[in-house]
């Protein structure tokens, strides 16, 4: 094989997932019979074991991924965070205002250094032929990388500042002399309609900027041996893939919208016999509950399509267009609405299984994703010289696991 | 290495990534039976000079087994900072650990063994069966305790001020009737006994207001607060029953308050979040939902029969008949199952078809034949 490659410049190796849905069931249902039994402290190791699964399965040129985090530091971090879960938990529960913004304020802040150091431990964690994944981004880059999200608050500052000018302007006839205005309900005039319509526009572009920089400094600073991560989408890609998004939320929400409103017509005569003055409070909040689940499973249903679009773009953006300095690049020809129409699939059945599915739809959807990327390699792999880097806290990744952050894709 | 130390079993090729550069060395590993585990010893071949290295059992991680069946087409073995460890031969590799001594840990055993998964898999629903029968219930049992009285009173207030805002009218019972009523339930509550008390140090503030609106009813609120209907005065009297009939309710409402239900009740929803949430939170929040409602439901229902008992006990005490509280509920429940109510000109069937599952009280005519059968038959506890 090294021969081959060093002859004909570049050799291209596909990645291949090697495992199966029944197999991963097997790990999930064994996580979950153990997290039940241990009252959830079973949880780090569990995590460890899904995390192993998938790195053993995935093949890079004939080597399978190698997770090696060390479970003394995910135990540690995962108590840790428990406790400060907990604390959280009772200081809302118990009515502590004070000590519940000290945490969110901390937690806002506290954000980018989060990712930073769970993205640290994840690529140390990571191994592929014996050599170690690493993330050498500084504190300092990920919080200037967090710019756009002080220019967001910024934003609805300055337009909190404008609709106030705005509403002094309509209002002011109204005003009683005693300085307080009349109606609860402020009335909205069409500049300030206007005005909020800049705010979310502007917002979006700045949580379009944040996932850019974000997964930017992710490639950039990440690293295996001396060599460095390369970057190639610019950020009117990430914007072209969120508008294309965002018209397929629409239609979905349009179709679901239709079947839902399809649904209520045909059962009206039947909630129409459920309503009786016996037994009153309880189907009432019984009706309220259903209807609450219903809204919330349809907004599920229609962003379903709309997110898995975004996933597969944004994953066939990032994993055709990153590389590793001059020496090896990936390509990757995920077809995205086959990508829907598996999480459509994916999204039912595990509906139907009352979630019993999962492991299987996970499976199946990391197997395309997977299947889809190339690699190819300028020189021989051989080349590659490794350095090992200190593990970091692990903490990070405990908070930011929680939060959904998850490296693959 | 020479050859004298006898390997105790056939070494197995491999590669060796040493961790400094991609380039693999060939090696043989052998491994032999450790005080804790297997240890590995690799030789590195293609080498002038035959190096090799001994590593203890906690110094390699060894690789899970994911299937009985299906071998994996590579084994890696991480072997800490000295790289990892490529192996061909998966089987030969489960083999040799087996001869070295290995023993898999229960997650690996369930991962492999069907009878292994099966047992836990017991181990596990006996466990949520036995943490919602008794674990939950307890646990908030215990946690109202701390639960203050005047959090309670406040609740109650709302709910009250709500309650009558959406669906109640005030009473148009006379006041001298309304006041009788008053007078027996003063009475009444003399005669409870402190052994009757769940909670001995807890002192509600028992009132009794009366309502009209909500059909023949009456609730009790966190705290003491009690409302009886009109209609449900008015039912008694239609049926013919004495003021026994009446106060066997309201026995059955401080059972409530007694029993803290109410608080009760937010603690075990509560408890029941966390605990589903931590155990099924994998499955999905949906099934996890679905299961604290309906577990919710299944608590009211035994803290209708825990008041039933105190209902039973409270009258004991008082000495006076349950058995006509039982018409009360009997004759009701025909009322409303029998003649359709004819404002409303509904269907006659209108009882949940999902039956116990969905019903906060447990199913009348048992509830009535316990309570004509007395402290005596009952199966109240004692």
């Amino acid at each position: 094989m090294d021969s081959t490659t060093q002859r004909h410049g570049i050799a291209a190796y596909r990645l291949r997932f090697s495992g199966s849905g029944g197999e991963y069931f097997r790990v999930w249902i064994v996580n979950l019979l153990l997290s039940i039994v241990t009252l959830g402290l079973y949880t780090p190791w569990a995590r460890r074991r899904t995390a192993r699964y998938f790195y053993d399965h995935t093949m890079i040129a004939g080597s399978p991924l190698e997770f090696t985090a060390p479970l003394r530091k995910m135990v540690t971090s995962f108590i840790l965070f428990a406790l400060l879960y907990v604390a959280y938990k009772i200081a809302a529960e118990t009515g502590q205002d004070t000590v519940v913004s000290i945490f969110i304020i901390a937690a806002a802040l506290l954000a980018p250094y989060i990712w930073g150091s769970a993205m640290r431990f994840r690529l140390a964690s990571t191994r592929w032929r014996g050599l170690q994944l690493h993330f050498a981004a500084r504190w300092r880059d990920v919080y200037v990388a967090s710019w756009p999200i002080f220019l967001m608050a910024a934003v609805w500052v300055g337009i909190t500042y404008g609709l106030d000018v705005l509403s002094a302007d309509s209002v002011q006839p109204a005003r009683a002399p005693g300085g307080r205005p009349g109606p609860a309900w402020p009335r909205v005039n069409a500049p300030m309609w206007g005005l909020i319509a800049i705010g979310l526009v502007l917002s979006v572009l700045c949580v379009i900027r944040v996932e850019f920089n974000y997964k930017s400094l992710l490639v950039l600073r990440a690293g295996i041996g001396k060599q460095h991560g390369r970057w190639k989408p610019v950020y009117s890609d990430f914007v072209r893939i969120w508008g294309a998004t965002i018209v397929v939320f629409l239609a979905g929400a349009a179709v679901i919208f239709a079947l839902f409103a399809g649904a209520a017509y045909a059962a009206w005569p039947l909630l129409r016999t459920i309503k009786g003055p016996s037994f009153l409070p309880l189907a009432t909040i019984l009706l309220i509950l259903f209807l609450a689940l219903v809204f919330f499973l349809a907004l599920f249903l229609a962003s379903a399509p709309a997110r898995a679009y975004r996933e597969a773009r944004m994953f066939r953006l990032i994993w055709s267009n990153v590389g590793l300095s001059q020496i090896a690049r990936f390509k990757c020809d995920l077809s995205h609405w086959a990508f829907v129409r598996l999480r459509i699939k994916n999204t039912l059945l595990t509906l139907l299984t009352l979630g019993f599915y999962r492991p299987f739809a996970r499976v199946s959807e990391y197997r395309m994703k997977a299947d889809a990327v190339t690699l190819h390699v300028k020189g021989g792999l051989d080349q590659l010289v490794g350095e090992l880097v200190r593990q970091q806290d692990a903490l990070g990744d405990a908070l930011a696991d929680m939060a959904g952050l998850d490296i693959v894709g | 290495m020479s050859e004298a130390t006898k390997p105790a079993a056939a070494p197995l090729r491999a590669k060796w990534f040493n961790g400094r550069h991609s380039r693999a060395r060939e090696v043989l590993i052998v491994l032999e039976p450790g005080p804790r585990g297997p240890a590995l010893h690799l030789h590195v071949v293609d080498l002038a000079h035959a190096a090799s290295r001994r590593f203890a059992h906690d110094e390699v991680e060894w690789p899970p087994q994911w299937s009985a069946g299906r071998a994996p087409e590579r084994v890696t073995v991480a072997l800490r900072d000295h790289g990892s460890l490529e192996i061909d031969q998966p089987q030969a590799w489960q083999q040799a650990l087996a001869a070295a001594g290995d023993r898999p840990g229960l997650a690996q055993r369930m991962q492999t063994h069907l009878p292994v998964l099966l047992g836990v898999l017991l181990v596990a629903v006996a466990g949520l069966l036995a943490f919602y029968r008794w674990g939950t219930p307890w646990a908030a049992a215990q946690l109202s305790r701390h639960v203050p009285l005047d959090w309670e009173l406040s609740l109650s207030q709302q709910a009250m001020a709500q309650v009558d805002q959406a669906w109640l009218k005030p009473s148009q019972l006379p006041v001298e009737r309304q006041q009788a009523l008053r007078t027996q339930f003063t009475e009444l509550l003399s005669r409870l006994e402190p052994s009757l008390k769940r909670y001995p140090a807890y002192a509600p503030r028992y009132e009794l207001h009366f309502r009209r609106g909500m059909g023949p009813n009456a609730f009790a609120l966190p705290g003491g607060t009690l409302v009886m209907t009109d209609e449900l005065v008015e039912a008694a009297a239609k049926q013919g029953l004495g003021d026994d009939a009446l106060l066997g309710v309201l026995a059955h409402e401080i059972g409530h308050v007694e029993h803290r239900h109410g608080t009760r009740l937010v603690v075990e929803q509560g408890v029941l979040n966390v605990g589903l949430g931590l155990a099924l939170g994998d499955v999905s929040s949906l099934v996890s939902m679905t299961s604290t409602v309906l577990t919710g439901l299944a608590y009211r229902r035994q803290h209708e029969s825990e008041s039933d008992c105190f209902a039973l006990a409270l009258m004991a005490s008082a000495q006076r008949p349950t058995a006509p509280m039982a018409d009360l509920l009997l004759g009701m429940s025909q009322t409303r199952e029998g003649r359709p109510p004819t404002a409303q000109g509904e269907p006659a069937q209108q009882r949940s078809p999902l039956g116990d599952w969905l019903s906060t009280h447990p199913a009348t005519p048992q509830r009535a034949e316990m309570l004509k059968a007395g402290m005596g038959a009952s199966s109240c506890p004692r």
